[in-house]
């Protein structure tokens, strides 16, 4: 039996009916983990707890237990997300020998649905950069072309999932970093409202725009985990409950319905032409069903850019101060008190966690406070206020169809001598996170992996908790 | 658009130690990243409130039970500890 194209609906309903069992599914995933080693995807595989944990969904199901929606569903999450009792690293030297000591709520949620913690995968340090080279640990290939990037920085997530290594990973996304790799990787990559699922032990990279979400094969298997994780938490007091409908059995006629707004600043002259070509194709085909189709506009969106690397690295500043060698790792060496501090930082940390804590404790310092932290937290307003006016209930759209990224994954070193062209990677991912809004992106078309093709991603962005209407969408078009 | 002093200045608010042969690529990438920002200056922002986080909820509280950590209490992981306290080096000393 080969799992590795199996998605979650398949790997659920040949377990439920025991043509193979949770264990089987385990240890064939591992094995190719393993035989995937030189790929980079996974930091540690959990062998024995997962086999263990595997073990106790087949008792259950021997002895006729009700079930999770994920019972037996090996998922791999990304190394910031804290798994009781072993190590959380987020891709860092300094959390090196860090363990954590209690589970972070999505992995909480997880456990309760029945999935099976495979293990940890590679990203970059803290979750930044675009490419996962900025891991202290190693670094991760592109299943597609090893030559190349699997973006980031869920990095490791998004190429076990396009290497079929499992069926879905969790990843977080700050400014695309669930999409972007998705994208690179030839999966799909689903980034929920902010506030929709817990980001309760996840380390936090900048609190106002991190989120988490799943990386999956299928757009039906993002609802899946989505449905799992999601729901206010009382650790995270920016977490809520909502309304979302129906989320796993989309109402395709009520979908045939749904207004598509096609934003002239996400097609810009920049884009490579391959690109280009893919998600023409891809609107295309929604074009050619005879979905409403139209132009708008989100004039601000020139300004994301430079709003978004002002307020996360200024969050960032704040949010990584703690990791002074107090109560997490120390340098060795130091004896006075801010010896500590600055040797364990600036040892600890790799250049481009030390140039955005910079660049973030220039922004909010006295003097320039209100030229660039003031002025980027207004703009932030004003590119939200595009979402808002183009989603208008009267005359607006519904979902917002975008590319993903504006080239194909590019080669290992191409752009880590420039950060500005690396930041550039995220221009058409972060104004979502800047306005908090869902958004799916979802492969232009199924591709082997290294076939000679490169994936493409496209991008559907809903209204805040309307994940229905892009999950829906989404849906719509793997099916047709 | 920064200086070195600059640089070393923010090095030590952030209470980071960077070797100096780094102190030049770093100018040189801070100073790109910050001459991209000029092109907020031209956008009217006069009447705009600010965004101050990702949510708007607000009054956002929980029941003021105390906890613990399953098993451990989470002092096993400081680099240094004494009977179960957080150890530091003395904050004043000359």
């Amino acid at each position: 039996m080969d799992f590795k194209k199996l998605t979650i609906g398949e790997l659920r309903q040949g377990i439920d009916a025991k043509s193979f069992s949770a264990r089987e599914v385990v240890m064939a995933l591992m094995g190719e983990i393993e035989a995937n080693a030189d790929l980079g995807a996974f930091l540690e595989i959990f062998g024995k707890d997962a086999e263990a944990e595997a073990e106790a969904v087949d008792r259950a199901i021997a002895d006729g237990m009700p079930l999770g929606p994920l019972a037996g569903i090996p998922i791999a999450l990304k190394d910031n997300m804290a798994v009781s009792g072993k190590r959380v690293t987020a891709g860092s030297k300094i959390l090196e020998r860090y363990v954590a000591s209690y589970d972070a709520t999505v992995v909480k949620k997880l456990r309760e649905a029945g999935a099976i913690i495979i293990g940890r995968t590679n990203m970059d340090e803290f979750a930044m950069g675009s490419s996962t080279e900025t891991s202290a640990y190693f670094k991760t290939k592109n299943p597609f072309d090893r030559s190349r990037v699997p973006g980031g920085s869920s990095g490791g997530s998004a190429a076990a999932v396009g290497a079929g290594l499992v069926p879905a990973a969790l990843g977080s996304d700050t400014g695309g970093s669930i999409r972007q790799p998705a994208a690179y990787c030839g999966a799909v990559g689903f980034k929920p409202t902010y506030g929709a699922v817990s980001r309760f032990g996840l380390f936090a990279m900048a609190s106002s725009l991190d989120q988490i979400g799943p990386i999956t094969r299928t757009v039906a298997d993002a609802a899946r985990v989505f449905d799992a994780i999601r729901g206010a938490d009382p650790r995270d007091s920016t977490s809520t409950d909502a309304d979302y409908g129906n989320l796993l059995n989309p109402d395709m006629a009520a979908v045939k319905q749904l207004k598509i707004g096609v934003p002239k600043e996400y097609f810009i002259d920049g884009i490579d032409a391959n690109v280009a070509r893919a998600v023409e194709s891809a609107l295309d085909k929604f074009r050619r069903a005879g979905f409403s189709i139209k132009e708008v506009s989100l004039p601000h969106t020139q300004y994301a850019l430079s709003v978004y690397y002002i307020i996360m690295p200024a969050e960032v500043s704040t949010n990584l101060a703690r990791f002074d060698g107090i109560r997490y790792g120390r340098a060795e060496g130091a004896e006075r008190l801010i010896d500590i501090y600055r040797k364990t930082k600036g040892e600890g940390f790799g250049p481009e966690v030390i140039r955005r804590i910079l660049l973030g404790t220039f922004v909010l310092s006295a003097g320039y406070y209100d030229a660039f932290y003031g002025k980027a937290q207004r703009v932030r307003r004003l590119i939200a206020d595009d979402f808002h006016a183009a989603f208008d209930p009267a005359s607006g759209v519904d979902v917002l169809f975008a590319p993903t990224t504006a080239n194909p994954p590019f080669r290992f070193g191409e752009k880590s001598a420039d950060p500005l062209s690396m930041y550039l990677e995220d221009l058409f991912t972060l104004p979502v996170n800047l306005a908090g809004l869902p958004a799916i992106s979802i492969p232009v078309e199924r591709i082997a992996p290294e076939g000679g093709k490169l994936p493409v991603g496209f991008q559907l962005i809903g209204r805040h908790f309307r994940e229905a209407d892009i999950l829906g969408l989404g849906q719509w078009y793997e099916e047709n | 658009m920064i200086s070195r002093e600059e640089l070393r200045h923010l090095a030590d608010l952030a209470r980071i130690n960077i070797p100096e042969e780094r102190e030049s690529q770093l100018v040189h990438d801070l100073a790109g990243i910050l001459k991209h920002f000029d092109e907020l200056k031209s956008v009217k922002t006069d009447a705009v409130l600010p965004v101050t986080g990702g949510t708007e909820l607000v009054g956002i509280v929980r029941d003021d039970t105390p906890s613990t950590l399953p098993g451990k209490t989470g002092v096993e992981l400081f680099p240094e500890s004494d009977e179960g306290f957080l150890k530091v080096p003395a904050v004043f000393s000359d």
